[in-house]
């Protein structure tokens, strides 16, 4: 099971400052524990921009080594979760302006029908579009979209990771959000009374 | 879970489906491999710091020349002469002061030429020094 990244947050902050410590000292072996804590947060992150499991993880790679690299940077009365976050999405960012993903917007998958009665793999495939059409969005808006959903729809935390104040992700993810709508407009909010196919997550609370 | 982007605001299709997307696991020998990358940058040696020191006279010498030619260029354009800069910063009096203006025509090309050969000779003796103290060679 993959924690959620508030989950890891608020279950690891000593582990992570031991191990940091550790690292600082000389001990190279304690940066795993680093890993295997963050290993699925940073992946599943990575998976948000991209949508591609091979490159995905070559990205989380990447951003563990800047993690490691600039160990001695980190603060410890800033968040270590906060500071890992924003590193790996300065390195998915550069990754995805050196090789982009995107699609234009309009040429997104067109989900086949409204949600209505869809059988599970029909729900699947529109529920894949709309992932997908999230990565035809431009960049300034397509990264607030994925850090508010990536951290459970906390504005704050995805406004930290991108280093950019509240209001400006609030507006970029307002203007994105308009650009999905548009773009799949039997999506509505009278449609969310629909089936969602989701992972066991209950977030209608 | 927060939802502070429309306080109140219910959750549409489109938020119930980006929020419910499928964790990804990852591979078996991800934290391996990860590792392994770390262990690598750790057991390589440190990185061999630029030489200010040794190329800081090159350095001075360069900006001299560039700061001395657009010195030159503009002066020469202020004086109207725009249009033969490049003649004019040769034949200019702070260049060859003393020599007669016939001559310094003759002379121009084998000054470059000069100029070229030394600069070439100056580039060669400083990198073979530079690769004999350093023992590269």
């Amino acid at each position: 099971m993959i924690e959620t990244p508030t989950a890891a947050r608020n279950d690891t902050a000593g582990l992570d400052s031991t191990d940091v410590a550790r690292v600082l000292a000389g001990d190279v072996g304690a940066f795993e524990g680093i890993v295997l804590r963050w290993q699925g947060p940073l992946v599943n992150m990575a998976w948000r921009y991209c949508r591609d499991r091979g490159r995905a993880e070559e990205m989380a790679q990447e951003a563990f080594l800047r993690a490691w690299r600039g160990l001695a940077s980190w603060r410890s009365e800033s968040s270590f979760s906060t500071w890992l976050f924003s590193i790996a999405a300065n390195v998915y960012r550069s990754e995805l302006k050196r090789f982009p993903t995107a699609v234009p917007l309009d040429e997104a998958a067109e989900p086949s029908a409204p949600a209505v009665q869809l059988s599970d793999s029909e729900l699947r495939g529109q529920n894949e579009a709309v992932r997908r059409a999230v990565l035809a969005l431009p960049l300034r808006y397509r990264e607030p979209v994925i850090l508010y959903y990536f951290h459970e729809m906390d504005v704050g935390r995805a406004a930290q990771t991108m280093g950019l104040p509240e209001g400006t992700v609030k507006a970029r993810l307002a203007r994105a959000r308009d650009l999905l709508r548009k773009r799949f407009p039997h999506l509505n909010p009278q449609a969310a009374a629909g089936p969602i196919l989701s992972t066991g997550k209950d977030f209608s609370r | 879970m927060k939802s502070d982007t429309q306080p109140g605001a219910r959750l549409d299709a489109i938020d119930r489906i980006l929020a419910s997307d499928d964790p990804l696991v990852p591979s078996s020998g991800f934290v391996a491999s990860v590792m392994e990358r770390v262990r690598d940058e750790a057991a390589a040696p440190p990185p061999i710091p630029f030489p200010w020191k040794r190329a800081l006279p090159g350095i001075v010498l360069v900006a001299g020349t560039i700061g001395w030619l657009i010195y030159e260029f503009i002066r020469i354009a202020l004086a109207g002469t725009f249009s033969g800069a490049l003649s004019g910063i040769l034949t200019s009096p702070i260049a060859m002061p003393h020599i007669p203006a016939a001559a310094q025509q003759a002379l121009i090309p084998a000054l470059w030429t000069a100029l070229a050969l030394v600069l070439s000779l100056a580039s060669w003796a400083l990198s073979r020094r530079l690769t004999r103290r350093s023992s590269l060679l």
